[in-house]
């Protein structure tokens, strides 16, 4: 079954819509769900053209596919744990919170806080994220803990901050702070970084461009081929500054 | 004219020895009375359990240190939201809820009448100013001495008129209820970041040990005539091997008073730990349970232990360090000039942990080896051993030997050569519950005869109706039923109004702040005396004119005079 | 009339000791206050009346009428924003998160643009501090790590620290040391023992050398840090861990340096290893007032410090999302109230140029940046000067303010209650 929303023209367009009610499983029993528009509820038939082609018998067979503009649209696949959201333009911050499994595919960017608190599944962003792409909640010791977020696109700063499981891997460049606080989990990044990892304490982190400002308190422990990125990297442990057990690799700038 | 009768109910009133009959309670403005005319409003009990309102004599729900455990947890905050509806304001947080969050539910579980356990005298502002945001329970607030410079010196002078000078100088300037005792001599150790091993250790600079300052203060509480004994943390917190120092506390205490203990001991639980480390750790219910059985001076509390996610705070800033070294999570201390510290961090107790399933036992050992219920009080030290929503759980688990030889089939497989829980048979009853957390408390705090904890003529129409039949339900058995009856009244009645219905708050609510003034002669008043004034000029960072907090800050506040020195 | 012990409500240090000479409704002398207190009393012209722009000016309108134009702007809003709270007291404060809740609002406070990024640190890693008297008894380390008292809060040093005679430090200019770290030579910095001058940005480096070397981790620190020297860096560690009770003091000039709440993080987590040493402290200066008293009320009523964002129902928090700079930014917000404050003044050009694209209602004593933005202001008492009230000092110690003058105005918690009693009538319960 595929659903496509398709956003309608709205009197404020500024205003963000919270809608954590879009997820596949949602639409098994049918499409009468509720957002939010500010501090207004509204029905999702108000703010989008509603489209079901088909039918499903299981939320893993149904698509949700998004339409027009959905730059403002926060929370979108919060929570998700099965089927799969195409979103053809830029998504709002929040999408995919909590999600546990299935698929997000953003076609445009996607705003702040992606992938927030993930637990399973995998989000692809063909554009750029913002900041706090797959990271945690304020206050919160675990942040990212499972399943994919890859970005083919750059980051904004405090990308993975808090990463505790699953992967990030991130095509282009990052801003400040990546894998900032990491305990755990996987990060690459093809582009460039400035201060990778500050505070990790587990993990691994691998960086393919070029590093600016590489925090001060990390050890040089080696120097490795990585067959996989098929690049020499030098290895990093860290962060001293805590009792960091962290791995920091990063392709060694004489190469070319 | 406000007039209210309570029909049909199956009362258990443990100060008036009434234990399970079914009558009637007549209630006038706010308080209880022979009878009501036939235009009062009748709620039928249908023979449902009624209580006296439930009195917390030890939880943290107000003031500095709570609300920093709010400030740095949004985390928490997450938990347990509920939106603005009716009468009820917004909610947020589970174990550090937000102050209409703790009031609306303590009011759910039929409590009416809560002691926060520690006000720092510099802070004691903030505390009332949530005092007010915590409507529908009566409040009062445990004053902290166990760092006070001031007193400290009258200690070393074996001065304990000018102690309990200072004490009623100070409950009076902050408009607190008794003194708070907590790691005597060590919050001002902490001031150097160094803690006290003993209670015979001296205090840096001050050279007065703990054993000192407990002794003194228990002679200036009774000299003062306050209504509440002296309310101790003992030193040692939390570590292992530490029951000796609680038992060599208790054995400093004479018996001065007649109408109630001369020391409330709080939190047992985590000063009854046998063994010398982590690995060893073990239970040492017997003895401390041996020495409070023959000695009725003392009235402890359980500070029992449940296995969740909470937050611990205390003013014991070197022991929440020790934890922060252990746990490596977030940690805040604050340190309060002249009187105290205090420290928070987040906890997790888990069944996993050998430790924590021993704490979990010792707690319910405390409680069942003490004989006289009136003698060991119900609590969590809300919110270090767990949030006060789970007391429920802590009567289901007093009452059923099943239940608590189920749980006790889950925890670590450690835990029962390290305790005794296994072998205890006892069952509490529905009597002995109405003592554990309504009638004992209002004895210990002195508030009977403030219409506290009974439902006596003139007393104060607190009154909790529970869904429960006491003839039908056997706790031992079902004991779900106990644990969601005491979750939910059915009737939460507060000074002769319904405040909560099945859970909901209905009223806006308007509490009462008990405070002591104790009247001392004026020859000895310190704010006569030119060399207490000029050190609280000098050291203090703020103003003496300044100090006290304004009446203002009360709006019902109900001061309680007592004639010091008499 | 001469009144004593004055609370002076201008910024984080609420020192409580002034002496006011006080003529009709007036304050015509300052003794023991600093220049920012002497402005504070002397210096304060009110907005006469509450005015609302027309098409050409400004006219005059009365009280009700401001309050329940107001109170219509507010009720029919999609998305209003409360901000400000920081000079006003705890009562005005608390009735304002009741609007928020009952209108479904987002509100918040200064620290939006000062120590914001403070708290954000300390929900990850905690506080470990104290009350200022700690410090001044005990300190024989201070550390001002980007901030100037000497300008910002001019009395700092010498009610609390380095010249603040203690009781265990009777002698506080020779026993105390006192280290700055800033990226200029400031006022501050003159005076210090020991000098860090840092390359711009290099905050975060530098305290994680600093914990490293604290931890014993000095041999991988490079030879320079930000332009610090590594011999330096070991001298301040060692001065440091030596100290009996050491106390660091942080600004803006390390909560908004790049990096922000991560900065004050490290700073955070230096002290708790040295604290594994020897007593160490730290503390934010704050800088409003009354702004701690902000976190304060709604800490306790909502559970969160600033930025709680009530659309919902439930209170949602998410700084970069529900902070006020964020959401003017982002265009979202169709209707403002700011209450004592001027963010006309603070806040990005394209954040405040929003609040002149909507009705904005501003509450406050003077007219200031913000009311040139505004649709409608209205003048109210001043915290502190003639009206009394709550404030919390920047540890955290309660105190109220006074009323020292009548000047005539009503209080901004009267008003904000007349617009809260006028909504909940309008909008049923």
């Amino acid at each position: 079954m595929r659903v496509i929303l398709e956003s309608k023209v709205r009197k404020k367009p500024t205003l963000p819509i919270e809608a954590e009610a879009i997820i596949p499983r949602n639409f098994l029993k049918g499409t009468d769900l509720l957002v939010y528009e500010g501090n207004k509820e509204r029905k999702l038939s108000e703010l989008f053209w509603i489209f079901v082609e088909g039918t499903a018998v299981s939320p893993e067979n149904i698509e949700v596919v998004l339409k027009g503009d959905t730059s403002r649209i926060k929370r979108v696949g919060e929570y998700m744990d099965t089927g799969s959201i195409l979103i053809s333009r830029d998504i709002g911050m929040h999408c995919g919170n909590f999600m546990s499994g299935g698929t997000i595919e953003i076609l445009g960017n996607a705003d702040a806080w992606l992938g927030r608190e993930m637990r399973g599944g995998t989000i692809l962003c063909r554009g750029n994220a913002g900041h706090y792409c797959a990271t945690g909640y304020r206050g919160e010791k675990k942040g990212m803990q499972g399943g994919k977020v890859e970005v083919f696109g750059n980051t904004g700063d405090f990308c993975a901050e808090y990463l505790a499981g699953g992967e990030v891997h991130v095509h282009g460049s990052t801003g400040d702070f990546p894998g900032v606080e990491m305990r755990g989990g996987q990060l690459i990044i093809e582009g460039d970084v400035t201060r990778p990892c500050a505070n990790m304490k587990d993990g691994t982190c691998v960086i393919l461009g070029r590093v600016h400002e590489m925090i001060p308190t990390f050890e040089k422990i080696d120097r490795r081929v990585l067959p996989e990125w098929k690049i020499t990297a030098d290895v990093y442990k860290g962060d001293v500054a805590n009792r960091g057990k962290g791995m920091l690799m990063i392709k060694n700038p004489g190469e070319v | 004219m406000t007039e209210l009768l309570v029909k049909n109910a199956c009362v258990i009133d443990p100060i008036r020895g009434i234990n399970g009959d079914i009558m009637d309670i007549a209630i006038r403005d706010g308080r209880i009375v022979e009878s009501v005319s036939d235009r009062a409003e009748v709620i039928d009990a249908q023979r449902c359990l009624t209580l006296p309102g439930g009195i917390d004599s030890h939880t943290h729900v107000c003031g500095t240190k709570v609300n920093f455990g709010r400030y740095m947890s949004p985390e928490d905050m997450r938990a347990g939201r509920t939106q603005r509806r009716g009468r009820m304001h917004v909610t947020s947080g589970y174990y550090v809820p937000t102050t209409f969050g703790n009031s609306y539910r303590y009011s759910a579980m039929g409590y009416t009448t809560l002691l926060e356990g520690a006000m720092a005298p510099l802070e004691a502002r903030h505390t009332h100013e949530e005092f007010t945001a915590t409507p529908h329970q009566d409040m009062m607030a445990n004053t902290l001495f166990d760092g006070n410079w001031a007193v400290m010196d009258a200690v070393r002078e074996k001065n304990v008129k000018k102690a309990a000078a200072i004490v009623g100088w100070t409950l009076n300037a902050v408009k607190g209820y008794g003194i708070k005792l907590t790691n005597p001599g060590g919050t001002e150790a902490w001031g150097w970041g160094e803690d006290l091993t003993s209670i015979r250790e001296p205090v840096p600079h001050f050279e007065v040990t703990p054993a000192e300052i407990i002794t003194t203060m228990i002679r200036a509480n009774e000299l003062l005539k306050l209504p509440h004994s002296v309310h101790l943390h003992c030193n040692n917190l939390g570590k292992p091997g530490n029951y000796q120092t609680t038992l060599d506390t208790f054995d400093l205490v004479p018996d001065l008073n007649p109408d109630r203990q001369t020391l409330y001991a709080t939190h047992v639980q985590f000063h009854a730990y046998g063994g010398g480390t982590w690995r060893n750790i073990c239970s040492k219910t017997e003895e401390i349970t041996r020495s409070v059985n023959s000695k009725p001076q003392i009235v402890m509390d359980m500070g029992q232990i449940m296995f969740c996610r909470t937050m611990t705070m205390t003013a014991d800033g070197p022991m929440e360090f020790n934890l922060h070294c252990l746990h490596h999570n977030k940690w805040s201390n604050h340190d309060v000039e002249l009187e105290t510290g205090s420290g928070i961090i987040p906890v997790t107790y888990s069944k996993k942990s050998a430790v924590n399933c021993i704490m979990w036992a010792i707690g319910l050992e405390l409680a069942l080896l003490t004989k006289s219920p009136w003698q060991c009080l119900l609590e969590t030290d809300n919110p270090n051993g767990a949030p006060f929503v789970k007391y429920p759980e802590v009567i289901g688990l007093l009452m059923s030997k099943r239940y608590r030889d189920e749980e006790c089939a889950t925890l670590h497989a450690d835990t029962e050569g390290r305790t005794s829980l296994w072998a205890l048979e006892r069952e509490m009853d529905w009597h002995d519950i109405a003592v554990m957390t309504r009638a004992g408390q209002a004895k210990a705090l002195g508030i009977i005869n403030q219409g506290k904890g009974h439902l006596g003529i003139g007393a104060e129409a607190d009154i909790a109706i529970y869904p429960i039949r006491t003839d039908s339900v056997d706790p031992a058995r079902e004991y779900r039923k106990v644990v969601e009856g005491f979750q939910k009244t059915s009737y939460t009645i507060k000074r002769g109004r319904v405040v909560s219905r099945d859970g909901e708050i209905i009223v806006d609510g308007a509490n009462t702040t008990f405070w002591v003034n104790a009247r001392i002669p004026e020859d000895l008043r310190v704010d006569n005396d030119p060399e207490f004034i000029r050190r609280f000029q000098e050291y203090y960072t703020v103003r003496m004119s300044n100090y006290p907090v304004q009446d203002l800050y009360l709006p019902r506040g109900r001061r309680v005079d007592t004639e010091a020195f008499t | 009339m001469i009144l004593n012990d004055v609370v002076c409500p201008f910024c984080g240090c609420l020192c409580d000791d002034l002496e006011l000479e006080v003529e009709g409704d007036r304050v015509v002398r300052v003794q023991n206050g600093c220049s920012l207190a002497e402005a504070t009393f002397m210096n304060d012209t009110r907005l006469p009346a509450p005015i609302r722009r027309t098409t050409t000016g400004w006219e005059k309108i009365s009280y009700d009428e401001a309050i329940k134009e107001t109170a219509d702007i507010l009720k029919d809003a999609d998305r209003p924003l409360l901000y400000g709270w920081s000079s006003t007291h705890g009562e005005a404060q608390s009735v304002g998160v009741h609007i928020a809740e009952r209108i479904g609002a987002v509100i918040d406070n200064t620290s939006t643009v000062c120590h914001g990024p403070s708290i954000l640190a300390i929900q990850e890693v905690g506080h470990p501090g104290c009350t200022l008297g700690q410090v001044k008894n005990r300190a024989d380390v201070i550390i001002y790590w980007g901030c100037n008292p000497i300008e910002a809060h001019p009395r700092h040093m010498s009610r609390y620290t380095t010249f603040a005679t203690g009781f265990f430090v009777p002698d506080a200019q020779r026993e105390r040391t006192v280290i700055v770290v800033d990226t200029r030579r400031n006022d501050t910095a003159n005076i210090a023992d020991e000098f860090l001058q840092m390359e711009p940005g290099g905050d975060y480096a530098v305290l994680s050398a600093l914990r490293a070397i604290v931890r014993g981790k000095e041999s991988i620190i490079p030879k320079k840090v930000a332009g610090i020297s590594k011999e330096q860096l070991i001298r301040v560690a060692n001065i440091c861990k030596n100290a009996k009770f050491g106390a660091i003091f942080f600004g803006l000039g390390l909560t908004m340096s790049r990096g922000k709440y991560k900065n004050v993080r490290n700073a955070i987590e230096l002290t708790d290893e040295l604290s594994r040493h020897t007593k160490f402290v730290i503390s934010p200066m704050r800088g409003h007032g009354n702004v701690y008293g902000s976190n304060e009320v709604f800490t306790w009523m909502t559970g969160y410090p600033f930025a709680v964002d009530f659309a919902r129902g439930i209170a949602f928090y998410n700084p970069g999302e529900t902070t006020a700079v964020d959401i003017l930014r982002r265009g979202e917000c169709d209707a403002a109230l700011i209450v004592a404050s001027d963010p006309g003044a603070n806040f990005p050009r394209v954040a405040a140029a929003h609040l002149a694209k909507i009705p904005t209602v501003l509450i406050d004593p003077h007219v200031n940046a913000t009311t040139a933005l505004s649709r409608i202001h209205i003048p109210c008492t001043a915290a502190g000067i003639d009206a009394a009230g709550t404030a919390y000092r920047m540890d955290g110690v309660p105190i109220r303010m006074k009323k020292v003058i009548e000047r005539g105005y009503p209080d901004d918690a009267e008003i904000l209650k007349k617009i809260y009693d006028r909504l909940n009538g309008e909008m049923g319960s």
